[in-house]
């Protein structure tokens, strides 16, 4: 037989009330920070799971950062690479202009002349830097220029390693081109000739006052430019290929970027109709209790003992 | 007719007693612990007409026997072991709530997360003084979490220890309350309203004790109580009806709770058995103290595993990276013994110096002396001092023979950043590595940092040349000298303080250049290979997450069998309330019964005061 009017009943009663009370207050701070997952022990699983979509999420954005970086290099390095192109056509322009038997010694000084200013202006280029203020052609080494003259007179490339990475998805892509790759290397044995010596020697051979070691010379600066354009024409195909699969990539992180936050929403966010429904019911509940508490108890035999 | 007033002027005596009782019963029906009682009424002794019993023929009358306690010892036991069960997950439950606030409040793994992408972020920007400052504080707020949570859990532990303390007290003093109402409980008389006080006292001793530790009680013929530690007749007696008690103590050793029989004398261990509150707190003591260790184990990788990474690269002057992270640290204690207030103000310069065993500081009369607790080396003076780069300064008044430890503290307390200036960030490998130009193959050179090893004397610059398939020379490019013959294959080729290694397919006559990082490079291979270190097995991020669901899990299940641990301690409850409980209601119609006869046995007294009254009017 359970008894109504004794004290167990009544606390049992009250701590009914307590723990509807308490339901209720879980129920209204999940519905206030729209979160069905806001401490460890209220999902373990989905706590974990979400932790690490969570980490994903930030590492997608700082490498979102880290290729925005590697593209403003990458594309600083396509303009010089464009500049550089247009110098190379021109001097082979003037080269096939004046490998003519018409030109005058006057005409092929004036020539000469653009011609330093065309080598002057490599050397600028050479040295071009990206919007951080680094040195786009130097590889690793930003402490010094990334061409230099050595005592013989050679121009020769002072810098060192590759351009600074970005990795992505675990691979890693070069964040520019280096100094030999667009402008060539200076290699007696082999025969090669870098960008500035072709020039200077393209202005040498201007100079000369012999028509056939002229033209030899013509013809040897002509081809040196033909091999200089295809190998740029190689380094900005190389570049543009770059600059593609980061575009890819961050297409790519835009796309899981958004499959993280629906996964995540999926795992932390409350269902509010059901959370406010639960709510309704929990609130009639309640009050049904508290009503039904106080009409029982109201019920005794004292008040009608007269 | 004078029976007739006697058994009258009985049931009046008889009624008014059990109305008190009702009464008593009211006035205690908020009491905790009270149980209902009731007078136990008999017929009045009969006989043959003696001067001490009264005749046969008369009719008896009733009297007022002893006060009934409306107990049940099953009922009770169960309610007993039902409110023990509630009280350990409850327990349990409360303190891995708050570890479980530690854990997820320290936000360790945000910070940790934090440090790792502000390294991606410097390995966007190399040489950025900005992005390299925002690494090394990303780099203190790791190390601050990991120091913030191992603080914490170190006074959650210090907590737990205290709770238990406090629980064992709670256990001492009431059994030695039992021992003296055992002791009363044979003195006095059963049945009197002093000894029903003293079983409801006995009866809630008894669940007080059943709350923290699991009991089973044997109950004697006036109610003394013997108390067993766990169930069943084979446990260990700690309360005895001659009114003995036994003291116990608790300790937690590897392979479970053990409770201490007489700790302080010659203590004999028993297990503990798995109910009551203590045995919750020690449950979450031995939770606790495994998330210590793991994250004391994940504090103790992270500093290993961060100060190896950065050493493999190198700073912008152009040195190796040095230590990123201290892992050692010391913690001061006050001697017991203390009679002065100085406060110790102790400040590490360089954790890789400290001592193993530690440290103690002294005053004596001549100042102060600072020793290593080995005693292999000391400092005294009357004010700062500095051993091994432990800085000691002391404010306030300390007098002669004062003693402080210093304790070395590694793990999750210990980890700190150490002082560094941007610049010093090793963010370029420690060697640069390019190919010729004119190269035919596409073959790649790989080098990483192994400081032993030594297949040549260093000095870099190096090149490396392709003589013929699969062998080559490495020479210094500044004198030309040939260092060494190589033969490329998956192997690392030991150089000087790095390996390197040949991969893709190169031609004959491909060169390579191996050079030292200088300063100021633009490199960002290091910065790069922490991203490497993040995504290692087994990696720190991985471990807390396991951690912290772990603590989760055990908190979900543990309110869990919390909650049908309470439906049961409720329903225990109920059953005892149902027997002893003092119901309003009831007592009000007991009250209006006893009322009633009460009014017909002064009737009684009233007819037969009639039949004297009629007598006494015929001889009138």
């Amino acid at each position: 037989m359970t008894q109504v009017n004794t004290r167990a009943a009544h606390a049992a009663a009250v701590a009914r009330m307590g723990d509807l009370s308490r339901q209720l207050d879980d129920t209204q701070a999940q519905i206030a920070t729209a979160r069905r997952v806001s401490a460890p022990a209220d999902d373990p699983v989905a706590f974990a799971r979400a932790a690490v979509l969570r980490r994903e999420n930030a590492a997608n954005a700082v490498t979102g950062r880290a290729i925005d970086a590697a593209n403003r290099r990458l594309s600083a390095t396509d303009t010089a690479l464009e500049s550089v192109g247009n110098v190379v056509q021109r001097a082979r322009e003037l080269a096939l202009q004046s490998n003519n038997a018409t030109m005058s010694a006057t005409d092929r000084a004036t020539i000469a002349v653009e011609l330093v200013e065309a080598e002057a202006a490599l050397r600028t280029l050479a040295d071009t830097r990206d919007s951080d203020g680094q040195r786009l052609f130097g590889g690793a080494i930003a402490d010094r220029a990334a061409y230099g003259v050595d005592a013989n007179d050679v121009t020769v490339w002072q810098g060192g390693g590759r351009a600074p990475a970005v990795t992505i998805g675990g691979s890693s892509v070069a964040s520019g081109s280096e100094g030999p790759d667009v402008f060539g290397v200076t290699d007696a044995i082999a025969g090669t000739r870098d960008l500035f010596a072709a020039l200077s020697t393209l202005r040498i051979a201007l100079a000369e006052p012999d028509a056939d070691l002229r033209t030899t010379g013509l013809e040897t600066g002509i081809t040196d430019l033909d091999g200089h354009v295809t190998r740029l024409a190689n380094a900005r195909g190389t570049l543009g290929a770059r600059l593609g699969r980061l575009e890819s990539e961050t297409d790519r992180l835009a796309r899981a970027d958004l499959a993280t936050r629906g996964d995540l929403s999926k795992l932390e966010d409350l269902d509010m109709p059901a959370a406010i429904a639960r709510l309704q019911r929990l609130l009639t509940v309640l009050e049904a209790a508290q009503a039904s508490f106080s009409r029982v108890t109201s019920l005794s035999l004292w008040d009608q003992l007269r | 007719m004078t029976d007739l007033l006697a058994i009258g002027a009985a049931g009046v005596r008889a009624f008014q007693a059990a109305m008190t009782q009702v009464g008593d019963n009211v006035a205690n029906a908020d009491t905790p612990g009270y149980v209902r009682r009731s007078i136990r009424m008999t017929t009045g002794a009969v006989g043959n007409a003696s001067p001490l019993l009264r005749d046969r023929g008369d009719g008896a009358g009733v009297l007022a026997g002893g006060i009934d306690r409306a107990s049940d010892a099953f009922a009770t036991n169960g309610a007993r072991i039902a409110a023990g069960d509630h009280a350990r997950y409850a327990a349990r439950g409360d303190w891995l709530a708050r570890l479980q606030t530690i854990v997820t409040g320290s936000d360790l793994d945000a910070r940790l997360g934090g440090f790792f992408n502000a390294g991606s972020d410097v390995a966007a920007a190399p040489t950025s003084v900005a992005a390299r400052t925002i690494f090394l504080d990303a780099t203190d707020q790791a190390a601050t979490a990991f120091r913030g949570l191992g603080n914490d859990l170190s006074r959650l532990s210090d907590d737990l220890a205290s709770a238990s303390d406090a629980a064992t007290t709670r256990i001492n003093a009431v059994t030695a309350a039992l021992a003296r109402v055992n002791t009363e409980l044979r003195r006095i008389a059963a049945g009197g309203a002093a000894a029903n006080g003293l079983l409801d006292s006995r009866d809630k001793l008894l669940a007080e004790l059943a709350q923290d530790v699991r009991i089973s009680v044997t109950e004697g013929a006036r109610g003394d109580v013997t108390v067993r530690i766990g169930s069943g007749s084979a446990g260990a007696v700690i309360v005895t009806p001659q009114g003995n008690v036994t003291r116990i103590g608790v300790r937690d050793n590897g392979s479970g709770a053990e409770l201490l029989l007489d700790p302080t004398h010659a203590a004999i261990p028993v297990q503990l058995p798995a109910n009551g509150a203590l045995a919750g707190i020690v449950e979450a003591a031995r939770q606790v103290a495994a998330t210590r260790l793991e994250i004391d184990a994940v504090a103790t990788q992270f500093g290993t595993t961060i100060n190896a990474w950065h050493a493999a690269g190198t700073d912008a002057i152009g040195d190796p990276g040095g230590a990123l992270l201290s892992t050692r640290t010391v913690a001061t204690t006050a001697g017991r013994a203390n009679a002065g207030t100085a406060a110790i103000d102790v400040g590490v310069g360089n954790d890789q110096l400290l001592a193993a065993g530690g440290y103690r500081l002294v005053k004596d009369p001549a100042g102060w002396t600072l020793a290593r607790a080995d005693g292999s080396a000391s400092i005294s003076g009357p004010g700062a001092l500095t051993l091994d780069g432990v800085n000691v300064r002391a404010a306030g008044s300390a007098r002669d023979g004062d003693s402080w430890a210093l304790d070395i503290v590694a793990g999750a307390a210990g980890l700190g950043l150490r002082p560094f200036v941007p610049a010093r960030l090793a963010v370029a490998d420690r060697y640069l590595v390019d190919s010729g130009a004119a190269n035919a193959g596409d073959g790649r050179i790989r080098v990483s940092v192994d400081p032993l090893a030594a297949g040549f004397a260093a000095s870099p610059p190096y090149r490396i040349d392709v003589t013929a398939a699969g062998i080559g020379t490495i020479s210094d490019i500044a004198t030309g000298t040939v260092l060494a013959g190589v033969t490329f294959d998956d192997s690392g080729i030991a150089g000087a303080g790095f390996r390197f290694s040949l991969s893709g397919a190169p031609a004959v006559g491909d060169s390579f250049r191996i050079l030292a990082t200088g300063a100021n490079s633009n490199d960002n291979g290091n910065a790069r290979a922490l991203a490497a270190v993040r995504l290692a097995a087994d990696a720190f991020e991985m471990r807390l997450d396991a951690s912290t669901a772990g603590i989760g899990s055990k908190l979900s299940d543990c309110r869990r069998l919390a909650a049908t641990a309470l439906s049961l301690k409720d329903d225990a409850a109920r059953a005892i309330d149902a027997i002893s409980g003092v119901d309003l209601d009831r007592e009000a119609a007991e009250l209006t019964r006893l009322q009633v006869a009460y009014r017909a046995s002064a009737q009684v007294m009233a007819a037969a005061r009639d039949l004297f009254d009629t007598i006494f009017g015929i001889l009138r």
